[in-house]
């Protein structure tokens, strides 16, 4: 730790142990990151035979596996999972930005609505799931998105709900009291001047909130194992070990892999951020 | 109504309908006969269900396999994701691309985390069996006494880089004076860290803690990924077992008092940590 603070000029004459390790350590995590997604590439275009051979990595690639898992109907799959975690992600925004607002300007509930939204938070889905289910024979809404939606809306508006508050937190009041005086409406004025200076929060929590929508099994696999099946239920069905379909698992599991590694490093600086400024600076 | 309680409503309105009711409808079900495949013929049996539970080794064992993979999964995820944090603060050189590129395991689905695991260590076909073989190791990763193991390698993988995330955050915002302060009185490097970082970044270690076991209280996806509970009942985690019996199994009553005496654990812990957040914003 202390070669933090030592000034340039002197840490560069001496030799210095520690930042070598963590270098080290940096480099070998890298590779552990790393090396598990390059496997799946590279098999993702290895036919059945090739396959069988774990350490074959210079081959001619194959694009059957793709066009096999493209033509089972993994798109639409996808496109399910997209339609969820868009509506999902829409209302809870709306909701929990109105929410935050009031709960971070005005203390509503005091710390009982910040506890159940931490609480909610921790619920074990398993507990939620089943009565969901039951209400979803009752409305006949079992195996459609609608049904996942609300099981989605159980987990995703209280974590956007939660960083929203920190950051109406961190935004300066000075403005929008402003905004009051100057003759806007108080809704006016959280429209027009406080929402967009979080619209960068917002956005992060809203691409988090799709995230953990897209990477949800348990509640769709419960909900919609059929018809409406969204991509990781779809994914989890290449559960199989015949060589021939190996290969399309990988390609599989890259369709689903892709999208969300690309919206990652949109949000990661600011989620540094969010958290250190909503959830652990308590 | 007033401003404040407009505002509230909707999300108030939309938490009691997707987790308030559901919460309490769960409850109902736990003192119920309910089977899926009996719906119509449901009828009310006490605390029986509880009973009936409590009298079942199974969630006992599934229990216990919860707890070890916790505490195991969330002990080196905790012990590697500090080094981890501590090396990308002192970094110079490439900070954002490393940083975003550690952290990309905690945003990939899991059950593909769960299947591409599964394929790299199978024993015929999986890349590290056989550089292991080449080296002239045997070892079955998903067999008997290793698969549990196994998949708590795995939640690392997976969830290092949250715990690296969360303590980054903290790192980051401690104050300065202190580390100025044990240079200047010439502190080894590992003294300022027992002595200096980790006091003052301990209430980041109890929430990222916290927060990663309750997280880690859920496990399903490589289980079900992988070894559906097996060899025997080694990897049955709490999560997967209620699934089997609620949906498996059709006894949706019996699961539903499954997953509230899991809600009494976890909300027992929850309160503990609320309460502990609560003292420290105070003071």
């Amino acid at each position: 730790m202390t070669t933090l603070v030592v000034p340039r000029a002197r840490r560069t004459k001496s030799f210095n142990p520690w930042g070598h390790a963590g270098s080290l350590l940096l480099v070998v995590a890298g590779l552990v990151v790393l090396l598990p997604f390059l496997w799946v590439l590279l098999g993702s275009f290895k036919t059945g035979s090739q396959l069988n051979d774990p350490t074959l990595i210079v081959f001619r690639p194959n694009l059957a596996n793709w066009r096999d898992v493209i033509s089972s109907g993994i798109l639409q799959a996808a496109g399910r999972s997209a339609l969820v975690g868009v509506i999902t992600v829409s209302i809870s925004i709306v909701v929990g930005s109105m929410g935050a607002y009031s709960i971070s300007r005005y203390k509503t509930g005091g710390s009982a609505t910040r506890f159940g939204i931490l609480a909610a938070q921790v619920l074990p889905p398993a507990v939620l799931v089943f009565p969901f289910l039951d209400m979803a024979f009752r409305l006949r809404l079992n195996d459609t998105l609608a049904a996942v939606v609300i099981a989605h809306l159980s987990f995703v508006m209280p974590v956007v709900t939660w960083f929203l508050i920190g950051f109406f937190d961190a935004a300066p009041k000075e403005i929008e009291e402003q905004a009051m005086v100057d003759g806007l409406s108080r809704f006016a004025a959280f429209r027009k001047v406080v929402l967009p200076q979080v619209a960068p929060g917002m956005g992060a929590s809203a691409i988090f909130g799709f995230v953990l929508s897209w990477n949800d099994l348990f509640y769709a696999l419960i909900l919609a194992p059929g018809n409406a099946a969204t991509l990781p239920v779809r994914i989890a069905g290449f559960n199989t070990f015949r060589g021939v379909e190996l290969g399309s698992m990988c390609a599989a599991i890259l369709v689903s892999i892709v999208p969300v590694l690309i919206a990652s490093f949109f949000i990661q600086r600011r989620l540094v951020r969010g958290i250190s400024g909503g959830a652990v600076k308590f | 109504m007033s401003f404040r309680a407009r505002m509230m409503a909707p999300l108030l309105a939309l938490f009691v309908g997707a987790v308030g009711y559901p919460l309490l409808y769960a409850f109902y079900l736990s003192l119920t006969s309910y089977r899926i495949t009996h719906r119509w013929d449901t009828h009310l049996v006490g605390l029986s269900q509880y009973n009936d539970v409590l009298h079942n080794s199974d969630y006992w064992s599934a229990l216990k396999v919860t707890g070890t993979f916790v505490f195991l999964a969330v002990t080196l995820e905790l012990c590697i994701g500090l080094m981890i944090a501590l090396a990308l603060q002192r970094q110079k050189r490439v900070r954002d691309f490393t940083r975003s590129f550690l952290l990309t395991p905690m945003f990939v689905t899991p059950i593909a985390v769960g299947l591409m695991f599964r394929f790299l260590l199978n024993q015929q076909l999986g890349a590290l069996p056989a550089v292991l073989g080449h080296l002239g190791i045997t070892y079955d990763f998903f067999g008997s006494g290793n698969a549990l193991y196994s998949i708590i390698l795995i939640d690392t993988w997976q969830w290092t880089p949250f715990m690296v995330l969360l303590l980054l955050a903290g790192l980051e915002g401690l104050p300065k004076q202190p580390f100025e302060a044990a240079r200047v009185d010439g502190a080894s490097a590992f003294y300022t860290f027992r002595r200096v970082t980790v006091p003052m970044l301990a209430p980041v270690l109890v929430v990222a803690i916290l927060i990663r076991s309750l997280d880690a209280m859920k496990v399903f996806e490589y289980v079900y990924a992988i070894t559906r509970g097996g060899p025997g009942i080694e990897t049955q985690t709490i999560q997967y077992f209620t699934y089997q019996t609620g949906i498996q199994f059709f006894r949706l009553g019996n699961a539903s008092a499954m997953s509230y005496l899991l809600l009494a654990i976890v909300l027992t812990i929850v309160v503990f940590l609320f309460r502990r957040i609560e003292r420290s914003r105070r003071s």
